[in-house]
């Protein structure tokens, strides 16, 4: 094949292949946990295996597409796919993917939670389409061997952090519902006074559940009643009702617009098209924040959501302190310093230190749980930043974004 | 010591805080301060506030351009023509927002964090050495109360079960204690019953936050050594022309404070050729984009001996332990300028590359009389069109170089005004005119003037640098590295193992119990896996596991 039909092939395996692969894997991973909460099969099964490990394989396949696509783009150009933001991007959505599908299947054997996963790969991956540019060649400053090796590390380290972030943010959904559930369950305890003033089923059905399964005023509902279909529904909707849609809504929003307004201000772009941009992803985020307020009490408990995420932030806090050692490396081999407080290097240990900050406040009594996730949160705000706005609007040794 | 006694009125016991040490005049009131702030320093909730701190003011470096990195675009905000105005200016000059790493605020921000971790580290290390010098694993009274315990069931012996356990446990580097002297029968009143106790991870994960921590000192002596002894220097070469390595012959000079005149290794660098070259069909991706920079030299070292080797982007070339890199290039048109038949100007102008294309220099004649003075452009490729006359393009290859001046004449007002080598301050200089050049052509510029375009060749910018600090630097971040995993990776857990002679089978009964402080799941798979490979030992069937014992306690996925 000649490099034309080439990088035809890779585009096309990442637009609509690999990109559909991820949507369909979110679906089906995300249905399945909703169906083996409460009920079982005739052979006294949860419903949902199956349809789990259709997801499962919907998602292996969507990780090997993307891997093709990565690899027919390295053919297309000669070179390996670390030249652009759109190839920083893609690699970083299938680093989380890959992270994700291999720590919550293989190590912790919680497969149940890869459709956040793989909804969160499909949005890094439809954003990468934001920064597309075609295969090219590269600027000879950036051909070796150390440049591919420190970007990768740093991207790969990016996209776990993603998958941190993503565990970050449904952990505070779940602990918010958790906490609007006990303060549910202790008013209906309370008496038969405010459930006149509630509609009347759904406090019946809470009153009935105050009695068993509480510990220390939290609960997990779905891990506790397994098959115990009726009265679990009237908890769901109190743990939803726990989350305002519009304060988590506008939340989403502003906190999304601490990033997308870069690319309003990227000077290449109209600014009519970069409104455009920032709102897609403004919106995208806001509908992705409702669709997992929606699979709140489907979630595991509170606790081991914030087990997951600072498991997965402390591997990517690793890895991006070895990424950005090895940058300073290659600096030092290619510039003749190893150190310059270019505005990348700056961003890059100001990423460095918002997760130090997470994993101290972790380790710190009072700033343990909602506090140090959204220290976690406002970490990935960082990282973020220093991913679009250094590249796109502050002008350093480091713009390579690969847009004109 | 007295004791408290607590039937007694408060009035009848000691004080519980003792007395103050400095008294109570105006060196006590020092002294408790100073003992306040020390205990303020100590809290990890202030080591989180200035790792905060440090975050807001590496953020505005981030954002405001920085004057050691970018000069120019620091005096463009301060006089209003870029960034926000001049109010917002003159109050990122307030706080030292245009050299964040030079200003003292930030000096005082980073004695404050290492004062802060210092005072934390202590502690730690003195408790670090204790625990690895004296701790035991301790024993347990109720094995069968922990939160993860199996039984197992064998006939073989009480000690051969506890030898067995003990011997396994070793060839898994666990710190073993055994206790066998409880008792015969294996039941004591008070006290633990005989048993194995082991722990792991002890000392590995604070060890590593430990090294992980110090490694800042590390890097923080490599770096103010460095900015001692380092040696930074540049300068510009044109091909066929040659440097040494000696104070004058740097166009820019930046030695550290202990980098002395004798410090120069005395090499000398000639550079021959330089190649340069881009994707140059129009239709191909990434057009106009450079594919090739190298520099072919030669180097004299002192004793005479020399080497031919090439200069790349990221091959910088290492001569007595000082690196040289080549950083920039340009053309260099070798320019003559006649005033009256006599010779006021011969040299290889430095033309510099601008975001348009075409690259800039300038002819500064200060013998001629009065001052002439040229500002130069020249353009690499600029063919001719149908009639005759050149078109300047944007193009960077050398196929057909025009060279394009405009000339002056008056006051230069060199070493008077701030200037940079290919700048011409016009203020006190009137034009007399411009006119165009091809490689070896000349033009009458009328008043005697006369100007030669002789040949093209190229230069190329080279930055020599001695950095002795690098070997330090890769030892901090070695200990970085080495001690950020098991400081969050390792994790502390204990396993007990008891065995009990059950009086109603004559059998033994092994209790292995565990209790992980960190990462649980973990733990549940290695007390598993430890628990088959001593039932395989003792030849043991597992019995059942639930105990009435056992308490049934939500455990937190994470404790660190």
């Amino acid at each position: 094949m000649s490099q034309d039909q080439l990088a035809d092939l890779s585009r096309l395996l990442y637009s609509p292949v690999t990109l559909l692969l991820y949507v369909s894997a979110a679906i089906v991973c995300l249905y399945s946990l909703t169906t083996r909460a409460a009920v079982l099969t005739r052979k006294g099964r949860p419903a949902g295996q199956f349809l789990l490990r259709v997801g499962l394989a919907l998602s292996w396949t969507a990780v090997a597409a993307h891997v093709t696509h990565e690899v027919v783009r390295g053919l297309a150009q000669s070179r390996l796919p670390l030249g652009n933001m759109f190839e920083f991007t893609s690699l970083m959505a299938l680093a989380g993917a890959v992270a994700g599908l291999v720590y919550l299947t293989i190590v912790r054997k919680r497969p149940e939670l890869v459709g956040f996963v793989m909804l969160g790969a499909a949005v890094v991956v439809s954003s990468a389409m934001l920064t597309y540019a075609d295969p090219g060649p590269l600027m000879p400053i950036l051909d070796t061997w150390w440049r591919s090796f420190h970007v990768s590390v740093i991207v790969i380290a990016a996209g776990i952090f993603t998958v941190g972030f993503l565990f970050n943010g449904l952990h505070l959904l779940r602990d918010t519902a958790e906490q609007g559930l006990a303060d549910a369950r202790a008013s209906a305890r309370t008496g038969g006074v405010t459930a006149a003033s509630g509609s009347g089923d759904s406090r019946g059905g809470l009153a009935t559940l105050t009695a068993e399964g509480e510990v220390s005023g939290r609960v997990m509902p779905d891990e506790d009643h397994v098959g115990a279909a009726g009265p679990v529904e009237a908890e769901r909707g109190a743990m939803r009702a726990a989350i305002s849609p519009l304060r988590l809504a506008v939340g989403t929003f502003l906190g999304t617009s601490t990033v997308s307004w870069v690319f309003i201000a990227t000077p290449t772009t109209t600014m009519r098209e970069g409104i455009t941009r920032a709102l897609t992803v403004n919106l995208t985020l806001v509908a992705v924040a409702l669709i997992a307020r929606w699979f709140v009490p489907f979630l595991p408990q509170a606790a081991t959501l914030d087990g997951l995420a600072y498991r997965t932030i402390a591997l990517a806090f690793f890895a991006w302190t070895f990424g950005v050692i090895a940058g300073a490396m290659w600096a030092e081999q290619s510039w003749g310093r190893f150190w310059g407080w270019d505005p990348k290097e700056t961003a890059s240990f100001l990423t460095w230190i918002a997760y130090a900050a997470y994993l101290h406040a972790r380790a710190t009594r009072g700033t343990r749980g909602r506090g140090a996730a959204w220290i976690g949160i406002g970490a990935f705000a960082v990282l973020m930043f220093t991913y679009y706005a250094v590249n796109l609007v502050f002008v350093g040794l480091h713009s390579y974004a690969g847009l004109s | 010591m007295s004791r408290t006694d607590s039937a007694a009125p408060p009035e009848a016991n000691p004080q519980v805080r003792p007395p103050r040490r400095g008294g109570d005049g105006p060196l006590g009131f020092v002294w408790s301060s100073v003992v306040m702030g020390w205990r303020w320093l100590v809290r990890m909730r202030t080591a989180l506030y200035l790792l905060g701190l440090l975050g807001l003011e590496t953020l505005i470096a981030t954002v405001v351009p920085q004057e050691p990195n970018v000069a120019a675009t620091v005096d463009a905000w301060r006089t209003g023509a870029e960034g926000p105005g001049t109010l917002v200016s003159g109050l990122i000059d307030l706080v030292g927002g245009y050299d964040v790493y030079g200003s003292p605020a930030f000096l005082a921000l980073l004695l404050l964090l290492f004062l802060s971790l210092t005072a934390c580290l202590i502690p730690r290390i003195r408790a670090w050495v204790r625990l690895v010098r004296y701790s035991r694993p301790p024993l347990t009274r109720s094995a069968g109360r922990q939160e993860v315990v199996a039984r197992l069931t064998t006939s073989r012996g009480v000690d051969e079960a506890h030898r067995a356990a003990a011997d396994l446990l070793r060839a898994n580097r666990w710190r073993v204690r055994t206790e066998t002297d409880a008792g015969e029968d294996g039941v004591v009143e008070s006290g633990p019953p005989p048993q194995v106790a082991a722990e792991k991870g002890l000392w590995s994960r604070e060890g590593g936050s430990l090294l992980f921590h110090l490694s800042f000192y590390v890097l923080l002596a490599a770096i103010v050594f460095g900015q001692l002894l380092s040696f930074e220097g540049q300068r510009a070469v044109v091909e066929g022309e040659r440097f040494a390595d000696t104070p004058v012959s740097y166009w820019t000079y930046g030695p550290g404070r202990w980098w002395g005149e004798d410090s120069h290794r005395g090499w000398i660098l000639d550079l021959e050729q330089f190649h340069v070259d881009w994707v140059r069909d129009p239709l191909a991706p990434g057009a106009g984009q450079p594919t090739l920079f190298r520099s072919d030299v030669e180097v004299t070292r002192p004793d005479g001996s020399t080497r031919q080797t090439v200069i790349e982007g990221n091959r910088p070339l290492v001569v007595d332990g000082m690196k040289i890199h080549q950083l920039d290039w340009g053309y260099a048109p070798l320019v003559q300028v006649e005033v009256d038949g006599e010779l006021v100007y011969e040299d290889y102008l430095t033309a510099t590359a601008t975001d348009a294309g075409h690259f800039r220099a300038a002819v500064k004649a200060p013998s001629a009389d009065p001052d002439l003075g040229m500002s130069v452009f020249f353009y690499p490729y600029a063919p001719d069109n149908e009639a005759g006359e050149p078109v300047p393009t944007g193009a960077p290859f050398a196929d057909a170089p025009l060279v394009l001046f405009q000339l002056f004449r008056g006051d230069l007002q060199l070493g008077r005004t701030p200037q940079t080598i290919n700048e011409l301050d016009t203020s006190a200089l009137e034009s007399a005119g411009g006119a165009w050049l091809r490689e070896g052509a000349e033009v009458d510029m009328g008043d005697g003037v006369v100007v030669r375009f002789v040949e093209l060749r190229r230069w190329v910018g080279f930055q020599v640098s001695a950095r002795p600090q690098i070997p330090y630097l890769l030892l901090a971040s070695g200990m970085l590295l080495a001690g950020l995993w098991p400081a969050l990776y390792a994790f502390r857990r204990r396993l007990w193992v008891v065995a009990e002679r059950d009086p109603g089978s004559g059998h033994t009964i092994v209790t292995v119990a565990g209790r992980a402080f960190q990462r649980p799941q973990a733990f549940d798979d290695e007390h598993a896996a430890f628990v088959t490979r001593l039932a395989r030992h003792l030849d043991a069937t597992p019995s059942d596991a639930d105990d009435p014992d056992r308490i049934l306690e939500p455990v937190s996925e994470e404790m660190e």
